[in-house]
């Protein structure tokens, strides 16, 4: 009989409307790694922040050591031996790592914290595990790789038996990723049991001893390593097989349309301050620009669309100089944006649909007569784009915040490709969106492709720049680290790329040195 | 225009004492702001205190009553403005102005229906709180005149500031507080209570905005006039932004306004006009905002540059 | 349309509640409320004086929820109204005094002018203040209303000084018709309530208003559609100020014919509270502003007549507030099953970006 740690139960969680989570069935071995996968909004992360007691449950039962856990709370959660690292680092930038580490569980002396034993204790974690990490750095002074580090010394401190890692791979390079699972299976070694979201059917094969896979918020069932395959997976995932490499149209670039020249612009962070960025983008092609989050590709594309300060170097459009222009300028010379995150900049939530549709065009003659605006054309226009990108619900006055990922996005991508330009800069066009949504933003990228516009595509999935793009530029620390054609890109070498050369012992070294 | 009459050792206390009530004022606000809240009741809560001092001191002739009163009046300011907030979602400055708004309201509204006075409550019976006469300094003169004879709420007020920066910077309660303004989310996954630190800090911070009324009214003056606070609350919450709601720099902040504030009152005898005197402190605090919020920008953006290679 | 309904349900029931506390208070000093009440709403309407000063106090509350309302719709907490009516006011006194060379159309014409541009360069520095380098404008508008407040009184106890006893200007050389006398209503009303339909229609109906709301609800969207947050920011102060500035014009020129030392006591802020109980809703404010106004006016009436002071008014209108703001307090359950629950807090999901 072997010994189940975890046991959820027929678990169900609704946020309003929404169903996150219909029938939540999980259950973890003491000493495994037990793989959740599912698409977006499946529901892998919300159960598991269930387990963590992020929320209450509606409905169904949580058991940890066959005790039945009522109203959990994350701290009880963490009194249950239960850790997890979430996507987004729970880390406060301001405070040092061992402040982080600490946090909520401190050692005091009297009515202070005891620093000096806080330190004893995290140092026997520390190398126990073999774990680099800085205990006197700020959280905002470290890299991605040793926050990820920082996170799981910060469960362990806490007597997590069970670790929860929700998509860590999400912001790693495949080599970075590597290392992870030697971590995952010293901590498995070690007794400790281990959940691995994700949808990445590789990594999912190569990691866990059992996988569980939900669609759509239901359980669809849990099979063992040996007794599945990535293609049976993939089908238990999306309910369909599904073929996401499109057909790629072959380019004809035409005349250098976008001109990027020896740009520099600020960062939040070192590694993301862009240093002498040069590269061209033909009318016609696809330019893909890979990196691993946070390697200035964002700062790169605010900088191009007008929206950060280039301090050095200089952007031409279609033959004129944009550098510096305000983003209405910008757009005015022709070009369109697919900005990265589409809760902060793509979308309105608070605006109707045909108000975010329309946004960048509300000066355009058609759309305002002297002062007012136009609301028969508004609305005439707003009707034709629901049609033809097949946006739900299709009534344009619907306020924004009941609308799902998905469709959110189209309608990102529904204004910028109604507007006339001739370069689009595609940042992260499908992130968060569901595979139906993917497959169709996809292909309009392409179509547009056809018809002449030149398009920078960013994006952190590496199997979306492979398949769209027709020339990757890899971008590291703010450098370009290496531009390669589509044809001799694979995972591999770009992965190589993505953490700054060939060598992979030097990403310490060039992080510590810029940091002191 | 004499300079050393301007510049001499009374301008040292004169200083301290009109920065001690923004002081505490400020520190009301920077414990709030710890915890990514904008405390702009502040005004409100020490009004309402300081009423409540005056109020209880003269009706039962005690000043260590009348601070706890005081104290209790700002609680409960803060506890309205907690629940608006934390709870029903008011929006933080609505709901802050809509205390301080009703302080002023409620504090005239008792004055008069309750005590009979108009304007300004004052009274031999009013008990101040007690000075503070160190025996032996009478014959030094330069020591005697800085430090002679203060309130004893103007020599806690160096405490406090001790106090609070320990409270903050070493202690869990503190970490927890910092913790949940920066990031409440991670402070949640690591176990802590975010409102209910949320409601603590509103809470506490209401106690020492009815200790700062309770100072105004009893240890810097001795009577309560209709809206008396005259915006010391919010250059408190200006001297709170200008030291990054950090106890010591805060109280900088404070010792600046206090200064201009001295030195205004000295310059009026040279035949400035009265109201010019008095709008300097506000100038200065509205300059000093400014600057050291402008400064923070370019602080910023230079750490940001790329062209800055640190090395 | 059911929003609107839900709206102003709840702006009834905040009254309803205040007045019930304030009932608490009256009983408290030993009065009757509704002897006070009747006194306060009678006292609103009985007579051309009281109905005319009714009319005078709601011409500027109605102006000075609609200067705070529209800068609240880019995001702006302006408290400085106030301090902008006191310049506004002193500017048009200033033109209305000295500039008589102007044959008068033209001097109305120069003193609103005067007035409207004084209260957009206040404004405009807390506006760049806050939108270029983030200093909270609540606490520079209160300050610089302090500043302006003893700015005017100087002037007008020094160099603009009329030389009487009280402190006062000159008399002004155009005034606006009064009517109702001896209330000191006058034809600024109609000005008032032509310059709130302008700015209603301005934000519903035209592209500029459509950047405020963009700007006010998400400036980092709007500045990637091409709409310069900060700028419309700065232009939402400045117009927020303009219409202080105007207020003041219309005080100095229609009701009391100079520049009287602290004419504009409270003005800004009874108009700021009259938006902040509406929640900055433009449509909502005139009505709201008018009730306050029947509010001040019964005041005097109800301190006369009854043995409760008119600070009462004041104490329930800072009641209203606090419920007001309070968005989830009365939220009806008929309501309720249409509102959707946030999929996530929020409020908690800030921190590393």
């Amino acid at each position: 009989m072997v010994e189940n740690i975890v046991e959820m139960e027929n678990i169900i969680k609704n946020f309003g409307l929404v169903h996150a989570v219909k029938t939540g069935n999980f259950n973890l071995r003491k000493g495994e790694i037990h793989s959740l996968i599912g698409e977006n909004g499946a529901g892998k992360s919300t159960m598991m922040k269930l387990l963590y007691g992020m929320y209450p449950i509606d409905g169904g039962s949580i058991k940890v050591r066959g005790q039945l856990l009522e109203n959990l709370t994350p701290k009880i959660a963490i009194e249950n031996g239960i850790g997890m690292v979430h996507q987004e680092f729970m880390l406060v930038e301001n405070l040092t790592v061992l402040e982080n580490i600490i946090l909520g569980f401190e050692p005091t002396k009297g009515s202070v914290i005891d620093f000096d034993l806080a330190r004893k204790t995290v140092t026997k974690f520390i190398e126990q595990y073999g774990m680099n990490v800085q205990l006197n750095k700020k959280v905002h002074q470290i890299s991605v790789g040793e926050a990820q580090r920082v996170e799981i010394i910060k469960i362990l401190t806490r007597g997590a038996e069970v670790i929860i890692l929700d998509e860590p791979t999400a912001v790693l390079t495949p080599q970075e990723a590597d290392r992870l699972f030697e971590i995952m299976e010293n901590l498995k070694n070690d007794g400790k049991s281990i959940i691995f979201i994700s949808h990445k059917l590789n990594e999912v094969m190569k990691v866990s001893d059992r996988i569980t896979v939900m669609r759509h918020g239901d359980y669809m069932g849990t099979v063992k390593k040996e007794d599945t395959s990535p293609s049976e997976l993939a089908k238990m995932m999306i309910g369909r097989e599904v073929f996401l490499d499109l057909k790629k149209e072959k380019a004809t670039p035409g005349e250098v349309i976008c001109q990027v020249k020896d740009l520099w612009t600020s960062g939040n962070k070192e590694t993301s301050k862009v240093r002498g960025i040069s590269f061209d983008v033909r009318a016609g092609e696809i330019v893909g620009l890979a990196g691993i989050d946070g390697n200035g590709q964002s700062e790169l594309v605010e900088a191009i669309t007008g929206l950060r300060k280039i301090e050095k170097g200089s952007v031409t459009l279609d033959g004129k100089d944009i550098t510096n222009l305000s983003p209405k300028k910008i757009r005015e010379n022709g070009m369109t944006h697919i900005p990265e995150d589409r809760n902060l900049r793509g979308l309105n939530r608070q605006l109707t649909i045909k108000d975010n549709l329309l946004a960048s065009r509300i000066d355009d003659k058609k759309f305002k007569h002297h002062f007012l605006r136009k609301d028969s054309s508004i609305l005439e226009e707003s009707n034709n784009l629901i049609g033809e990108f097949d946006i739900r619900p299709t009534d344009p006055e619907t306020l924004l915040s009941s609308l799902s990922g998905g469709n959110a996005q189209k309608i990102v991508v529904a204004r910028e490709i109604s507007t006339v330009g001739n370069l689009l800069v595609a940042a992260q066009p499908t992130r968060g969106v569901d595979i139906g949504a993917i497959e169709s933003i996809r292909s309009i990228i392409q179509e547009q492709k056809k018809k002449g516009i030149g398009i920078i595509l960013i994006s952190a999935d590496l199997e979306e720049i492979i398949s769209l793009s027709d020339r990757i530029i890899v971008i590291h620390e703010g450098h370009i680290s290496g531009k390669i054609d589509v044809k001799d890109a694979n995972e591999e070498n770009l992965g190589l790329l993505m953490m700054g050369g060939k060598d992979t012992s030097r990403e310490g070294l060039n992080l510590e040195g810029l940091n002191e | 225009m004499d300079l050393s009459s301007i510049l001499n050792a009374s301008l040292i206390y004169a200083t301290f004492r009109s920065a001690t009530p923004i002081i505490y004022a400020a520190l009301c606000a920077s414990l709030t702001q710890q915890a990514d809240i904008l405390n702009i009741g502040t005004e409100g809560i020490m009004l309402t205190g300081a009423f409540a001092a005056v109020a209880i001191s003269y009706t039962t002739g005690s000043w260590v009553l009348a601070i706890i009163v005081a104290m209790l009046a700002g609680l409960l300011m803060a506890a309205i403005m907690a629940v608006a907030n934390i709870k029903y979602g008011a929006d933080i400055c609505a709901i802050g102005m809509g205390i301080n708004m009703f302080a002023i309201a409620i504090t005239k509204f008792l004055m008069t229906s309750v005590f009979g006075m108009r304007g300004t409550f004052s009274n031999p019976d009013i008990v101040a709180i007690p000075r503070v006469v160190i025996p032996g300094l009478e014959s030094i003169p330069f020591l005697n005149e800085v430090f002679n004879g203060w309130a004893l709420t103007e020599w806690f007020v160096i405490v406090f500031i001790v106090l609070m920066w320990f409270l903050l910077f070493k202690t869990k309660w503190g970490l927890h507080l910092r913790s949940v303004g920066q990031y409440p989310m991670a402070a949640q996954t690591a176990g802590i209570n975010v409102t209910s630190m949320k409601y603590q800090a509103i809470l506490i911070s209401g106690l020492i905005g009815g200790l700062a009324g309770a100072h105004l009214s009893l240890g810097y003056s001795r009577l309560f006039t209709e809206n008396m606070t005259n915006n010391r609350g919010f250059m408190g919450v200006a001297a709170m932004f200008f030291g990054n709601a950090h106890p010591v720099w805060t109280s900088v902040g404070c010792l600046v306004f206090g200064l201009t504030d001295s030195i205004g009152a000295r310059l009026q005898a040279y035949g400035i006009a009265a109201q010019l005197v008095l709008m300097l402190p506000y100038i200065v605090t509205i300059v000093v905002l400014s600057i050291s919020m402008v400064s923070k920008y370019y602080t910023k953006k230079r750490r940001q540059s790329s062209l800055l290679l640190i090395r | 349309m059911n929003n609107t309904i839900e709206k102003i349900v709840k702006v009834l029931l905040t009254i309803i509640v205040s007045f019930l506390v304030g009932a608490i208070f009256i009983l408290i000093i030993d009065e009757n409320p509704l002897d006070a009440y009747t006194a306060l709403i009678e006292g609103a309407f009985s007579g051309k004086l009281m109905f005319g000063t009714t009319l005078a106090n709601f011409t500027p509350l109605l102006l000075t929820s609609i200067a705070f309302a529209i800068a609240a719709k880019a995001g702006a907490f302006n408290v400085g109204v106030e301090g902008e009516i006191f310049l506004g006011g002193i500017a048009a006194a200033y033109i209305g005094i000295n500039w008589t060379f102007l044959p008068a159309p033209l001097l109305y014409v120069a003193c609103f002018a005067g007035a409207i541009i004084v209260g957009a360069a206040w404004a405009w520095i807390p506006g760049v203040l806050k939108a270029y380098y983030n200093v909270s404008e609540v606490c520079t508008t209160i300050l610089m209303n302090t500043v302006a407040v003893y700015l005017t009184s100087y002037l007008v106890n020094g160099p603009m000084s009329g030389g009487g006893v009280n402190a006062q200007s000159a008399d002004v050389a155009v005034t606006l018709k009064q009517f109702m006398r001896p209330s000191s209503a006058n034809v600024g009303i109609i000005i008032s309530i032509i310059v709130s339909i302008l700015i209603i229609v301005m934000y519903y109906k035209t592209s500029f208003g459509f950047k405020l709301k963009s700007v006010g609800s998400n400036p980092s969207f709007s500045d990637c559609m091409g709409i310069d947050s900060k700028k419309i920011f700065v232009k939402a102060m400045m117009l927020s100020g303009a219409i202080g500035g105007l207020v003041g014009c219309i005080e100095v020129l229609g009701v009391h014919g100079y520049y009287l030392d602290n004419f504009a006591t409270n003005l800004g802020i009874n108009g700021m509270l009259a938006a902040l109980i509406v929640k900055s809703n433009l449509v909502m404010c005139p009505p709201l502003a008018f009730f306050l106004a029947i509010l001040r006016t019964g005041a005097l009436r109800m301190q006369q007549s009854t043995g409760v002071p008119k600070s009462l008014v004041d104490t329930i209108t800072a009641i209203f507030i606090i419920f007001a703001t309070m968005d989830s307090l009365f939220n009806l359950d008929v309501f309720k099953k249409i509102k959707r629950k946030k999929p996530f807090d929020t409020k908690l999901a800030k921190g590393v970006k």
